[in-house]
């Protein structure tokens, strides 16, 4: 490295990384407690029917069984994501919405019995008709879902930015697209698994595989009734969440009654194919946007109108519905823009948000039709885009503010990376290249329920021996590699080595910490992170400035050791006064310089514990606009891919042979992060790109719930990746950093496309890109 | 998900098996690899009283050689069969089918024996045995039978094998010079795939080395079983193989797919991959019979 900083910007090995490669590391399902029950899911075989009768009577008499609840036995209060559109209860109370909407739950001292128990509770439903597409649910005298939100109107959203007729009006060329993603899974590996244990004080501990202990902890309190002070919920080691572990979920709530109701540790675990039935994963998004351009490529207006398939309940979808139209705002100038935004309910699991969250299919929509613009133009796709780009500190027409883009720098590290110039135009048949650029926000500007919290606090303590500190944190590790992030940005803050730095997270009892979603962590809780860890410093310094009777400016820490400036200052009384403190070790300092260990200890003798606290909270941001607060962020990541992909024209299959990715992260703190960040979000949009659909039957069942049907990309079918990772310095950003968790997947869907369109010279506007697919689009073609 | 209650058996000798499968008839179920067995079982598809496991069974694994025949024994595993020099070059499309058969774990402990009896129409060795001209040797309590593939399956899960029964091997004509056979499968990702369409082709010439002596085409995923295209098989014997013979036998593979519309794909989707499919199985397997 040899840069400005000691420990960030270089290759750590990850805190978790041998504990997870040798199967130590604790997940939800490792937990043992003593006396623990196993729960266990009645969900409603019917996508919409009235619930006309409950009888448990046969399961409580099961031996073995010691609960069974239903919407009789919990409060009604209603939840959900958003305080605007709290539109689901624990069970069912009067009508079940979906395949696998909750109608009740059991605690047995064992699964089979629990199980078992379940077949033995007997529902009377009466079917009601129901509906599983935009289409359906929007037609007239159409089911409806939900009273309260009539004609299954979930939101909707109209916003104009600039003046779109004066724009249109000064166009030469005016494009429709039209484009459709399919519902998505989160193809997460691990399954979510719930433990709620309940003490004698009345206090509830849940341990869950979320992404949101805060979240969850103030929907536990809020459903449960217990004070939020009394609830507690810790996060052990998370494989995966990509969006759908955002929010509490049924087996957070439904452990948790049963817990109270039992005095005993529950245990709940969704199989996989449940997984696929609480979803709340990537929506269907039918996009149409309408384009104007300069003969020179300047892109000026854009009217853009998009439905989403939302399922039965809102989960994120507001934040959804907004976000799939307030970030075309960027990353191309434009000054005027309309978005019609209607997220829509049918009788299906709820969607709510994944990587790239309500973003992706309009990106994929946008830069396919710039590609098909380009050509009509006669320009260079790569040549066009830079024509349009925004540069550091240009604000978009709906005010979200670039206070670092090097979205520029971006594109034309992929334009060499590439070797796009020696390839575009000039592959054989069947081979092409394409590329596509992006952006995304690098943490929600606000929290998703209004109020004036602090985003995250974090606590460092320094170890009273010395020498060592704790870093206390509520952030979500999820395998992204926070804890890591988070260890790096203390040790470099205070001057110390990585190995100096121990560290605990995702436990509510730690401090407020919103979790892991909207690519906030890096950027928000690595700000209190900094801010604790000088803060630490600056007491250790400021107590070993007066212990050697001079002036605290003189002093500073770096890599362990503390730095003194001017004259030479005799130590060695300070040493001695140390070594005598561990009269009988033998690691005595005896270096020539005074280090952090012996200054955190005089500190310690001087003060008692040394305690740093830090913590964040985004400044006054843009917009004051309805929705504004869906897209404002303190600063915004970018991305730009090349893909290089070949087709089988005779059977229509897809091997994408290259992605060249240039991501710009303000500044890396791991390196191997960033860059394994990157791959996974190339392999997550190249799933979503070729293989991967929910798929529903007529009756509202999903047809493909495990990931035998349901095909994310295995290691074979990644492409060969080159990653360049850009660093702009964001000034809004702890030491400069900002995210990459989802931005990096921006591009990947309709770089492929370009690069397919390219090979076979057809644009195919709907996703995935099967043989099907493709070779139907082959033969359209043909036809002329 | 839990595994049903059952009572596990593991018979060290053949006549023992077979008398644990006499005396539970149709209570029990075979256990090879379990690829198949114990996903079903999770999934409650069947809930067998008694599992009988083949581990023990001597011989089972064996791969002979005996008057021109391979002889497979049920418990050899795909990935034993993709590596194996002697099947690589006289059954070559079984190696093939069978080393893209799931994954490495999977192929570690999926059996022939397995893949042959649950019979799936898409099976990864089940298509290439039939293009191989390969016979199931079965054996009960009350004596043994050998059963042409051709006349084995029945349906999607279904064969003519009853449950006393034991697939105790499979027997093909092993290949030589002026032979060889090819495979195809088409799925959406390189692996973990189960096929969208997959042919099998076999062909042996004649000493003139270009006139087809024996041809035979089989069709995955495109019946209720995994079928062989008697058009294909005739637009092939006696003529000299040529490209343009071999694309007429493809189209004739084609006619005689009898694919269905289902969320993997159209019928009409499969009907032409299945042209595309059959066509470079039958050149991949000329041009392996030219080789030798
Ligand atoms: C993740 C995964 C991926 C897969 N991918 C593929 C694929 O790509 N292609 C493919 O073709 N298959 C695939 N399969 C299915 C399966 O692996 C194969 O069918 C395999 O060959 C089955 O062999 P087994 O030894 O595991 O059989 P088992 O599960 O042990 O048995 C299968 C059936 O055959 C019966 N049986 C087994 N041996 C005998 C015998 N000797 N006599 C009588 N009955 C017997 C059993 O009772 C059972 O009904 C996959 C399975 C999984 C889990």
């Amino acid at each position: 490295m040899g840069g400005k900083y000691d420990v960030i910007g270089g290759r750590a090995r990850r805190v978790d990384a041998v504990d997870k490669a040798t199967g130590k590391a604790i997940y939800a399902e490792d937990l043992r407690f003593v006396g623990e029950l196993h729960g266990a899911l009645l969900q409603s075989p019917l996508p919409h029917a009235r619930v006309l009768n409950i009888d448990t009577s046969r399961a409580l008499k099961l031996p073995g069984v010691k609960a069974v609840i239903t919407h009789k036995d919990v409060p009604a209060t209603r939840y959900g994501v958003s305080p605007a559109r709290y539109d689901e209860t624990v069970f069912a109370i009067d009508r079940v919405r979906y395949v696998g909407d909750e109608v009740a739950a059991v605690a047995a001292v064992d699964l089979e019995t629990a199980l078992e128990a379940i077949e033995l509770i007997k529902v009377d439903y009466e079917p009601l008709p129901h509906v599983l597409t935009v289409d359906e649910a929007l037609a007239p005298g159409a089911p409806q879902l939900h009273d309260e939100y009539p004609g299954n109107l979930c939101a909707e959203v109209h916003q104009e930015f600039g003046d779109l007729a004066a724009g249109f009006a000064q166009c030469d060329l005016i494009h429709e697209h039209k484009f459709v993603n399919k519902r998505q899974d989160g193809g997460f590996i691990e399954p979510q698994h719930s433990i709620a244990v309940y003490d004698h004080t009345g206090q509830l501990t849940l341990y869950s595989s979320t992404q949101v202990p805060h979240y969850v902890q103030r929907t536990l309190s809020m459903v449960t009734g217990v004070p939020i002070g009394k609830v507690r919920v810790v996060k052990p080691y998370v494989g995966g969440g990509f969006g759908p572990k955002a929010e509490a979920n049924p087996l957070d709530l439904c452990a948790s009654f049963l817990a109270m109701r039992t005095g005993k540790p529950v245990r709940m675990g969704y199989t996989r194919a449940q997984v696929f039935l609480h979803s709340r994963a990537r929506h269907q998004f039918f996009h149409t946007m309408k384009t104007g351009f300069k003969k020179d490529g300047t892109i000026v207006a854009l009217a853009h109108q998009c439905h989403l398939e939302g399922g039965a309940y809102s989960s994120f979808g507001i934040a959804t519905v907004y976000y799939a139209g307030s970030l075309l705002g960027g990353p191309y100038r434009m000054k005027h823009m309309s978005y019609d935004g209607y997220r829509v309910y049918t009788n299906k699991p709820a969607c709510g948000a994944q990587r790239g969250h309500g973003c992706v299919a309009a990106r994929a929509c946008f830069e396919q039709q710039l590609d098909i613009v380009a050509k009509q133009l006669d320009l260079d796709p790569i040549e066009m885009r830079l024509k349009n780009i925004m540069e550091n500190g240009d604000v978009t027409c709906n005010h979200m503010s670039m206070s670092s883009l090097g979205m520029k720098e971006c594109i034309q590290a992929v334009q060499t990376g590439s070797d796009w110039q020696e390839k575009r135009g000039k592959l054989p048949p069947g081979r092409g290249i394409g590329m596509a650029s992006g952006f995304f926000v690098s943490g929600a500007g606000y929290p998703i329920y209004r109020s004036d919290t602090f985003h995250c606090t974090v606590t460092i303590k320094v170890q009273e021996d010395g020498g060592t500190v704790l870093v206390k944190t509520g952030a979500a590790e999820i395998g992204q590699g926070s804890d890591t992030t988070m260890a790096m940005i203390a040790a470099e803050a205070i001057g110390i080595p990585l190995e100096a730095v121990r560290l605990v997270s995702g436990d509510t009892d730690y401090g407020v910490d919103l979790g892991a979603y909207s690519s906030r962590t890096t950027l928000m809780t690595g700000h209190a992170t900094k801010e604790a860890g000088l803060a630490v410093k600056e007491t250790v310094l400021t107590a070993l400035a007066q212990e050697l009777g001079i002036e605290r400016q003189r002093l500073d820490l770096k890599k362990g050791l503390v730095q003194i400036s001017g004259e030479p200052v005799d130590f060695s009384a300070l040493r001695t006064k140390y070594i005598k403190e561990h009269r009988g070790w033998t690691d005595h300092p005896d270096g020539e310089q005074l280090t952090f260990t012996e200054a955190a200890r005089v500190a310690f003798l001087k003060h008692g514990t040394i305690v740093g606290t830090g913590k964040y909270k985004p400044p006054v941001l843009g917009g004051l606009h309805k929705g504004a607060a869906v897209g404002t962020s303190p600063a915004y990541g970018c991305s730009a891919q090349v893909a290089e992909v070949s087709v089988d024209l005779e059977t229509g299959q897809i091997k994408v042979e290259r992605i060249t990715d240039a991501h710009d992260c303000g500044q890396a703190i791991n390196l191997t992060s960033v860059e394994a960040q990157m791959e996974g979000s190339v392999s997550m949009g190249l799933g979503e790109t070729m293989f991967e659909e929910v798929k529903f039957d007529k009756d509202g069942r999903v047809l493909n719930p495990s990931l035998g049907e349901y095909h994310i990309p295995t290691v074979l079918d990644m492409p060969e990746m080159k990653c360049i990772v850009v660093e702009t310095g964001e000034p809004n950003g702890p030491f400069g950093a900002k995210e990459v968790g989802e931005g990096a997947i921006m591009p990947t869907i309709p770089a492929i496309l370009n690069a397919v369109h390219d090979a076979i010279g057809v644009a195919i506007d709907e996703l995935p890109l099967t043989p099907e697919r493709v070779l139907k689009a082959l033969a359209q073609a043909k036809q002329g | 998900m839990l595994l049903p209650r059952f009572e596990y058996h593991r018979p060290a000798r053949l006549d023992e098996a077979l008398a644990i499968l006499a005396q539970h008839q149709g209570q029990a179920a075979v256990l090879a690899g379990g690829t198949d067995l114990l996903v079903g079982m999770k999934h409650k598809l069947m809930k067998p009283a008694h599992v009988v496991g083949l581990e023990a069974l001597e011989g089972f694994g064996q791969i002979q050689e005996q008057e021109g025949m391979l002889l497979l024994g049920p418990m050899l595993t795909a990935s034993a069969l993709a590596g194996e020099p002697g099947v690589r070059a006289r059954a070559t499309a079984l190696a093939l089918g069978a080393g893209v058969l799931g994954s490495p774990q999977v192929r570690n402990r999926a059996t022939v024996g397995g893949n042959v009896c649950n019979a799936r129409p898409a099976a990864d060795m089940c298509v290439p045995l039939l293009a191989l001209g390969a016979t199931a040797l079965l054996q009960s309590a009350h004596g043994a039978r050998e059963v042409p593939l051709s006349e084995f399956f029945l349906g999607p899960g279904r064969t003519v094998r009853t449950p006393g029964e034991l697939l105790c091997g499979v027997k093909l004509p092993a290949g030589g010079p002026g032979v060889g056979s090819g495979y195809q499968k088409l799925g959406l990702r390189q692996a973990l795939e189960i096929a969208l369409v997959n042919v099998a082709a076999f062909v042996a010439l004649e000493d003139d080395g270009q006139t087809v002596k024996t041809a035979r085409v089989a069709l995955g995923a495109v019946a209720p079983t995994p079928i062989l295209s008697p058009g294909a098989e005739a637009a092939l014997t006696g003529q000299v193989i040529s490209e343009e013979l071999i694309r007429q036998a493809a189209q004739a593979a084609a006619a005689d797919a009898r694919p269905i519309d289902d969320h993997r794909g159209s019928a009409d989707f499969r009907r032409q991959e299945v042209l595309v499919l059959t066509r470079r199985a039958l050149q991949q397997a000329w041009q392996a019979a030219r080789q030798d």
